[in-house]
């Protein structure tokens, strides 16, 4: 029987239009803007300035501490400004403006398309190179790779999970890449399954992704004959269940492992890396090539057949671009949507530029995304048979209302991974999610000030 | 059968006896000596347990009020100074009189005034549109429309004003217990100086955001110019991140920085209209 996480989960039909679409290369536009805040932690500082002429690939800021990320120039040209520019929610981050010339990068990178598989010996020279590389988390969260290759001390990896699940409805680009560039992921796992001293190593698939999963076995296949390093990683069939992309859910799912509350996957010995993160290292070790590329679907019900697309883009370039490269926006379509229709943000500010975990744009009609009125609740508990950490959403959100913070805490709200599965089960649309959001927020900086206290 | 029954009340009886000489010695031991002021000082609050003064309710606001003895850093906004000179009477000590306050909401970016850019769909709720993202319009520092500080209010005395999509407060009904302050996620609203006839001289904007930028976002912001400071006889008002703030206890209500400013982002309401000035 194919596993799954064992807890809570919802399905929602997976929407998947554009898989069959090839990875197209997205053009470059005149000007691109490069957010310094494109990774969970502090942002980056710019060390570029006004008139500089960058290439593609080159250093343009710095990370600000040690959660923290690299950030390259994804283009050739030179820097307009330097200054604060809305994001897609309209909060304003520092951004660098680059107007585009002839594309020319910087040296030392190969930009080459053969593929490298001889794996460095020196684990220290492979983490710097990911380091260096501005590497960070694509599987939403952009946590820096680097930190997260690297288990405190007196802990040890035992189990590395390559996350393919992409469990969230209408995305494809993981899909697209596992399918086309299978070899480039598989040597990246192998990459970090070195740096982690051998663990065991499996990637993740649902079965919704049949394709991938034949594609990802005979790359496995392929290299474990070429090279003991890529030998024992398994190709693992899940599945399909909202939300197994979830770091600890996938851990559940693959190795029956549970994080307890507030602890770090490593606390069971095991690390998850998305699929796209692991073709970002391979990039990075093998090729010294800076994350300025990742790959997005554009998609959407009401988007036509032939208008979708998954599509390889540089990082900085605006969504309004992307629209307009894609032939507009449909006409029926009321909101555009950054990530999956699960846990991706509304876009409110289409001139927002697009960020290394960019991973769509995904167009929904009125129909969609319309709140049908709230009604009481009615104690059903679908809402905690749907949460996949076993939380009790329903009495949360009566908790959060009266503001009681400590009995919040004492209901572990801090666990909530904002997936959305209340939400979407909930009969009386009750809109548990958004409430439970903010009250997570404000326990979360209780918790945090009570620790800066000590 | 007599028997049973004059065994029974006897046996009831003494249980009863018994128990209420348990309870009593019981009752004596564990016996909470509380001053009787408290109830005292309770009977004379407004009993709203609005939490308007800092404390739990009226019963935790009472003890504060016995215990510290000071009656300048306990007040009552909704009784105001009635009530305080009530309690002071019931403890005995003087009070020093308080200008009454009123909420004042500082933003005025109605949907004329300040254009929507897109539109929310989420839950109608400051506190979650704000934690979402800046905002339907290009300000965001702006009120969010949700009215979050509607439902705050005790009082009724606040409500959304359709037309221009933002709170309105009704300075009769207002107590400046301070709620909706609590309750807005943008820091809109503010509790100042009630003044006579209410009369009120204020920045109504709080957009940080440069000149430019706040004026492009909305047509009455506070673009920082400085010109009311530089006009203000009394040194009441200082700009700061680019946006002017007037300090009401050194306001004089001179209405000069009203004629000064560019934007019309200083607000004087309830003044005596002027009859050469509406010709």
């Amino acid at each position: 029987m194919k596993k799954t996480f064992s807890i809570g989960g919802v399905h929602p039909n997976d929407s998947k239009i554009s898989a069959g679409c090839r990875i197209e290369m997205l053009p470059v536009p005149q000007t691109v803007y490069i957010s310094m805040a494109q990774h969970l932690g502090a942002p980056a500082t710019p060390v570029v300035s006004v008139g500089d002429r960058v290439k593609t690939g080159q250093v343009i800021g710095e990370p600000a501490g040690f959660i923290s990320a690299f950030v390259h120039s994804s283009v050739t040209g030179t820097v307009k400004s330097i200054g604060p520019r809305p994001d897609l929610a309209g909060n304003k981050v520092t951004h660098v403006e680059i107007a585009v010339e002839e594309d020319e990068w910087a040296e030392g990178i190969d930009t080459s398309e053969t593929v490298v598989r001889e794996i460095p010996r020196d684990n220290a020279f492979i983490l710097d190179r990911i380091k260096s590389n501005g590497v960070v988390g694509l599987g939403g969260a952009t946590f820096p790779t680097h930190v997260k290759l690297s288990p405190p001390p007196g802990k040890k990896a035992e189990i590395l999970i390559i996350n393919g699940a992409e469990c969230e409805p209408y995305l494809t680009s993981d899909y697209r890449i596992m399918i086309e560039k299978p070899e480039q992921i598989v040597i990246g796992a192998g990459i970090m399954k070195q740096v982690l001293g051998g663990p065991r190593t499996v990637i993740g698939i649902e079965d919704n992704k049949p394709e991938a999963i034949a594609s990802m076995q005979a790359a496995v296949e392929k290299l474990s004959v070429l090279s003991p390093s890529y030998s024992g990683i398994e190709v693992m069939v899940l599945k399909k269940k909202y939300p197994q992309g979830g770091e600890k859910q996938l851990i559940d799912a693959v190795a029956r492992r549970q994080v307890k509350s507030m602890g770090l996957p490593i606390d069971v010995g095991a690390v998850v890396q998305n699929v796209a993160t692991s073709m970002a290292v391979y990039d990075a070790v093998m090729k010294n090539r800076p994350l300025i590329t990742n790959t997005l679907t554009v998609t959407g019900d009401c988007l036509p057949a032939e208008r979708q697309k998954n599509l390889l883009f540089r990082i900085g370039v605006p969504f309004s671009f992307i629209i307009e490269q894609t032939g507009g926006m449909p006409e029926n379509a009321v909101k555009v949507i950054s990530g999956g229709p699960m846990m991706g943000k509304a876009i409110s500010n289409l001139d927002a530029t697009t960020v290394k975990g960019s991973s769509s744009v995904l167009y929904l009609t009125a129909a969609q995304t319309v709140r049908r009125p709230e009604s009481n609740c009615i104690r059903c508990a679908k809402c905690v048979e749907a949460c996949p950490m076993g939380l009790e959403p329903y009495l949360l959100n009566k908790l959060a209302r009266n503001g009681m913070m400590e009995e919040l805490e004492q209901n572990a709200i801090q666990d909530c991974i904002e997936c959305g599965c209340c939400l979407y089960s909930c009969p009386a649309n009750i809109p548990l999610l958004d409430v439970i959001r903010v009250a997570k927020g404000d326990v979360m900086r209780a918790i945090r000030a009570r620790s800066a206290k000590k | 059968m007599t028997t049973t029954i004059i065994w029974t009340i006897a046996i009831l009886t003494l249980l009863g006896v018994v128990l209420a000489v348990v309870l009593y010695l019981v009752a004596a031991k564990f016996r909470v000596e509380e001053d009787s002021r408290i109830d005292d000082v309770e009977k004379v609050l407004p009993g709203a347990n609005c939490g308007g003064c800092g404390n739990a309710g009226c019963r935790a606001f009472a003890k504060s009020c016995v215990e510290t003895m000071d009656l300048d850093r306990n007040f009552c906004p909704v009784g105001g100074n009635g009530t305080m000179k009530k309690v002071a009477a019931v403890l005995g000590i003087e009070v020093r009189e308080k200008a009454p306050m009123v909420a004042v909401v500082r933003c005025n970016g109605s949907c004329e005034n300040r254009p929507k850019v897109n539109d929310y769909g989420g839950y109608a709720s400051c506190r979650v549109k704000a934690a979402l993202y800046s905002g339907d319009t290009g300000c965001p520092f702006g009120c969010l429309g949700c009215g979050d500080c509607v439902a705050a209010c005790q009082f009724g005395a606040i409500r959304m004003n359709p037309d221009t999509g933002l709170p309105e407060v009704d300075q009769d009904k207002c107590t400046a217990c301070g709620a909706c302050v609590r309750a807005c996620p943008k820091n809109i609203i503010e509790l100042r100086n009630k003044c006579p006839r209410g009369m009120r001289v204020f920045v109504s904007c709080v957009n940080k955001d440069k000149g430019a930028v706040a004026r492009k976002a909305c047509k009455v912001a506070c673009i920082g110019c400085g010109k009311c400071a530089k006009v203000c006889p009394h040194g009441a008002i200082t700009v700061e991140d680019n946006v002017a703030y007037i300090d009401f206890t050194k306001c004089k209500l001179c209405k000069k920085c009203v004629a000064e400013c560019p934007t019309g982002a200083i607000h004087a309401v309830n003044f005596p209209v002027l009859k050469n000035k509406e010709e």
